[in-house]
């Protein structure tokens, strides 16, 4: 180095002429400087850009883990033989049998040292219709008469906003769902240590509920629902979309008729999506008659708003198969359909999957055509029971499902609807990650 | 000049006649691309096509097998005979001609499939074969004829991208020759390759002589010189001079040719 910069100055007499390589040249540094500065301008925005999705991803979680669990009371019950036959002796058994619980329960809070006074009605308020539950449990199960039995009742979504913190006692206006004097009740059983919290699987697997029940609402129909409406656009729009691609690209005349379709597909893709709800009710409720809410006519919309996505991105991939592939097919002697099918299809099939699934993904998000259609404020209480069900019988779907909730005045539904909003994210996820996949194992095929 | 022409190939003195080009146009749209090309090509002959850049060479040897057909703007007036038959008569199907007129391209493009699907496809959509016995036997004579065989034979199943591109170009010729061809439509086929897969190619043309009437488009004087009989001079759409290989180079009757060949223009 000092060798270099001693005699550069020797090797070369007029710097205009012989600048050193080892110094930078006025220009050269204005240059990197550009240079850098447009490196920070992407380093920023991928920054703001990841700052807002983490924040997202936050949120969502914060707000939609609670969807997930629910508070329930552990409590250890034994009814005995003559409790039973007491009870079923009544006239009002289920009663009864609240009025036995009831019984056991102050007896064990006053073993501990506690005192409260409750009835029925504040245990229906606040566990739910526990003497019907009971009832039905030991007839079932008589075996377990005289045995003491572990409880594990859900309790009500006031109660653990109570616990939560999220409602306080002057909050409570309305008796009809809880008074005052329950809370008291709550905090005892805080005080034996009964309340504890668990997994609600019926949030996964359960069905939605009326606007009086935010904790027993499920989601499992509408992600049935929307697996229908699926069913429908896969089988509808990939064919035809790939046949109307294959067809535009390889085999149609190029005049101004094919260039007007073109130009109308591509945007037709950029159409608002409710503008495809209204045709859809106009066409498939209003004139075909078919069912409202029903995840076929769902399907069928989507299907005529993924149908762009799907020729635009076969036809991108088809155009990506380089020209000598035809020209070798053709060459050889093989028909423009050999060609095509035998050649450049299998070449294009990562792009045309790849893009498939992106409109598959869209349209499982998708719920402003819903709302046309009747899918959005549908309250999804049954399964369908088979394929013609799940096609023709209303049902509610993911995106629409969480709009119902998010809708409703209950504050209870909103943590529901965020955590809808993670089952939605978790199935975009999986789509995304299968398109991945095929991708990569088509093109090992080279 | 002299030197280059290192064979004296003696032509035959009968020769058929295999293409027979009358008054052939080409337009690119509005551009006026082949001019009045008359030329009369032999069987079991390589001849060869040379000029500049864009004077229509290749765009008369696409011609040969319709392969302008895929083209959309490219429209073709005149006649073109193999065995007396117009091949852009209305009753010619080109997917039937191009089984005929083989053809080897600029840019090696072997099938991303295997080195045997490679050859093996065109044998099987024109029901050349009635059992993989048969299919295996005209693989195997294809990949020979194209001096491949020895270097492939032990990985039929690898991927035919995967060879070097003096041996994927080989490799689509064997793809060319397995139909069986009558002609031999070969453009540029060495403008990929390094000298030694380029001889290896040129001695694999001079051997294809024997089966095929082939012709080829090159931009190399030299290898023109080196493996045809007849050579073709064209230059902006129109045939300037058409005669044996060593008249053209040695005493060419267009000035034009003769400026061309001693590097004057092109």
């Amino acid at each position: 180095m000092t060798d270099a910069t001693s005699s550069a100055p020797a090797a070369a007499p007029s710097p205009a002429q012989h600048a050193s390589l080892l110094s930078e040249s006025p220009r050269m540094k204005k240059r990197n400087a550009a240079e850098t500065r447009f490196k920070m301008y992407g380093v920023i925005a991928i920054s703001i850009g990841l700052a807002f999705l983490v924040f997202l991803a936050y949120s969502i979680l914060r707000n939609g883990i609670p969807a997930f669990t629910q508070t329930v009371v552990n409590v250890e019950f034994t009814l005995t033989q003559e409790q039973f036959d007491d009870a079923e002796s009544k006239l009002l058994k289920t009663a009864a049998y609240t009025d036995i619980f009831v019984e056991g329960v102050t007896a064990q809070f006053q073993e501990k040292g506690l005192n409260v006074e409750f009835d029925g009605d504040t245990i229906e308020r606040l566990l739910g219709k526990v003497g019907g539950d009971l009832r039905t449990f030991y007839r079932e199960n008589p075996d377990q008469i005289g045995q003491p039995v572990q409880l594990q009742l859900p309790a009500a979504s006031r109660v653990e906003r109570y616990l939560q913190g999220r409602l306080t006692r002057d909050m409570v206006v309305d008796g009809r769902f809880l008074e005052v004097a329950d809370l008291d009740v709550v905090d005892v059983m805080v005080d034996a240590g009964i309340i504890g919290s668990a997994f609600d699987w019926n949030f996964i697997t359960g069905t939605d509920t009326g606007v009086d029940n935010p904790g027993g609402a499920g989601i499992g129909a509408s992600v049935i629902g929307s697996f229908f409406m699926m069913l429908v656009v896969l089988l509808l729009s990939l064919p035809i979309g790939v046949a109307a691609s294959i067809y535009l690209e390889e085999f149609a005349p190029k005049n101004k008729f094919t260039d007007l379709i073109e130009v109308n597909i591509s945007n037709l893709a950029a159409v608002p999506s409710i503008v495809f709800g209204i045709l859809g009710l106009a066409v498939f409720i209003q004139f075909a008659h078919l069912p409202q809410s029903a995840p076929l006519v769902g399907g069928l919309v989507l299907t005529l708003m993924t149908l762009p996505t799907i020729v635009i991105s076969t036809r991108a991939s088809l155009k990506s198969v380089p020209p000598s592939i035809r020209d070798a097919a053709l060459g050889v002697g093989a028909s423009k359909m050999q060609a095509v099918f035998h050649h450049v299809l299998p070449l294009a099939m990562p792009g045309i999957l790849t893009g498939t699934i992106i409109g598959l993904a869209q349209a499982l998000g998708e719920t402003a055509p819903l709302l046309l259609i009747g899918m959005v404020g549908y309250v999804a209480r049954e399964y369908p029971d088979g394929l013609t069900s799940g096609l023709l019988d209303p049902n509610s779907a993911m995106p629409a499902q969480i709009y119902t909730w998010a809708a409703r005045s209950d504050e209870a539904f909103f943590e529901k609807a965020w955590g809808g909003i993670i089952i939605l994210l978790i199935f975009l996820l999986t789509m995304n990650i299968i398109a991945i996949i095929l991708r990569r194992r088509f093109e090992r095929r080279w | 000049m002299e030197d280059m022409i290192h064979v004296d190939r003696a032509m035959s003195t009968q020769q058929d006649i295999k293409i027979s080009a009358r008054k052939v146009q080409v337009y690119y749209g509005d551009t006026h691309a082949i001019k009045d090309v008359d030329v009369d090509i032999d069987d079991k002959t390589v001849t060869a096509f040379i000029g500049p850049s864009g004077c229509g060479k290749s765009t008369f040897l696409r011609c040969i097998n319709r392969m302008n057909d895929t083209i959309d703007v490219a429209r073709v007036e005149g006649d073109i005979l193999i065995d007396n038959e117009d091949i852009y008569d209305a009753k010619v199907d080109p997917v039937q001609l191009r089984a005929k007129v083989g053809m080897v391209f600029q840019k090696p493009n072997p099938f991303p499939k295997s080195i045997y699907d490679n050859v093996a496809y065109g044998p099987k959509i024109h029901g050349l074969a009635r059992n993989k016995a048969e299919l295996d036997e005209i693989v195997e004579r294809s990949l020979s004829k194209a001096a491949l065989w020895d270097e492939v034979k032990d990985r039929l199943d690898a991927p035919g991208t995967g060879l070097s591109g003096g041996q994927q170009q080989r490799l689509c010729i064997a793809r060319a020759i397995a139909t069986a061809p009558e002609v031999l439509l070969m453009d540029e086929p060495c403008s990929a390759l390094d000298p030694i897969a380029t001889a290896q190619v040129e001695d694999l043309i001079d051997e294809l002589r024997q089966s095929f009437s082939v012709v080829i488009v090159t931009h190399s004087m030299q290898q023109a010189a080196r493996v045809s009989q007849k050579t073709a001079f064209f230059h902006l759409g129109n045939l300037v001079e058409y005669d044996a290989t060593d008249k053209i180079f040695t005493n060419p009757q267009d000035p034009r040719t003769e400026s061309y060949i001693s590097g004057r223009i092109g």
